[in-house]
């Protein structure tokens, strides 16, 4: 999903830094705020930041012939929300614009927006739908992260026909072949990516829940119910 | 005990699945496997008719001399990532398994 430098016209490579911007101003702002109440989220960011660190890197070769990569988006997403998220994201994006010339400094506005901020906000929308329902957490976590996944490449897709409508046809025509490019490729990564980061979620549970308990990722009977459900140990119930 | 790696199960066979598909694609031998992010860059070169090296940046940047260093840079990122996931996980077995009071 990255667009390379030069490859947008300034007048949209400045609208979107103008969209991406305030997300990371609000990020930053929620950062401090999270840190200056307690500094325990710390190894939990630093594991969300790994992710998006890993799966990004991963040029992974789909049935479609081509190869992508995954974002890794969601797991932050689900923890800390879109605007730290769009943060995260935005460190992953300039360390790849300036070491691997993936993307490029006018260009990731465009690329946090669709990476770091639109597929995230599409994930939490799943999120917030599904958190306080029936439906299992490793359900939720799955949907999230294949959502971010598949919606940041969505973007992309709109973000190019926006800039480059065809001739014939003009934008949808446009944003048709991003699609089949992009999001085509990008639908049976997103599933694997969804599984993998559903299990990751499941050893957070396992190792560390009072953190997802403190940031009211889910709730605390979710969360005991699940790990009672996943060691078959203790009844749900008991305070951790 | 199945219930118990359900999870694990299903992640185990989403990856075979994947794995099998890039098999049976790849064993045709018409696709070459490029970067979706060079298919959207050609994909912009079609469209505006302009050759895809004619893109200039519009903020110079590093560009690594060559697809070894890009790919060492890659692997760099991915280890970095590696490396803090490890840390964080380590520390928090350890910390579940050090009796309270320790």
């Amino acid at each position: 999903m990255h667009i390379m430098e030069g490859f947008l016209p300034w007048q949209w490579c400045l609208v979107w830094w103008g969209v991406a911007l305030p997300f990371l101003a609000m990020g930053i702002l929620e950062l401090r705020a999270m840190m200056r109440k307690d500094r325990v989220y710390l190894p939990l960011l630093g594991v969300c930041g790994a992710f998006i660190f890993i799966l990004s890197a991963l040029k992974l070769p789909s049935v479609t012939g081509s190869c992508s990569h995954p974002t890794g988006t969601g797991l932050s997403t689900l923890c800390f929300g879109v605007f730290i998220t769009s943060i995260i994201g935005a460190i992953v994006l300039l360390f790849q614009a300036l070491l691997l010339a993936h993307g490029g400094l006018s260009t990731l506005g465009a690329n946090m927006v669709s990476m770091a901020i639109g597929g995230p906000i599409a994930g939490y929308a799943i999120y917030r739908l599904l958190r306080d329902t029936k439906v299992s957490l490793y359900v939720t976590v799955f949907l999230v992260t294949a959502t971010a996944d598949l919606v940041t490449y969505i973007i992309t897709s709109f973000e190019l026909a926006l800039a480059y409508p065809a001739q014939a046809g003009g934008i949808p025509a446009s944003f048709e072949a991003f699609f089949a490019i992009f999001a085509i490729t990008q639908i049976p990564l997103a599933i694997v990516e969804g599984c993998v980061l559903a299990l990751v979620f499941k050893y957070i549970i396992a190792l560390k829940p009072e953190i997802l308990i403190t940031l009211k990722v889910f709730s605390e009977e979710q969360i005991l119910r699940t790990r009672h459900l996943d060691e078959g140990t203790p009844a749900p119930g008991n305070r951790l | 005990m199945m219930g118990k790696y359900k999870l694990e199960l299903v992640t185990i066979l989403a990856v075979l699945i994947f794995v099998a598909a890039f098999l049976i694609v790849s064993s045709g031998g018409a696709h070459s496997f490029t970067g979706s992010d060079d298919q959207g860059s050609a994909k912009i070169a079609e469209l505006t008719g302009r050759p895809a090296g004619s893109f200039a940046p519009i903020i110079p940047q590093y560009v690594p001399p060559g697809s070894e260093i890009e790919s060492s840079l890659f692997a760099l990122q991915a280890s970095l990532g590696g490396i803090l996931l490890g840390l964080v996980f380590g520390y928090w077995l350890g910390q579940r398994r050090t009796p309270p009071g320790n």
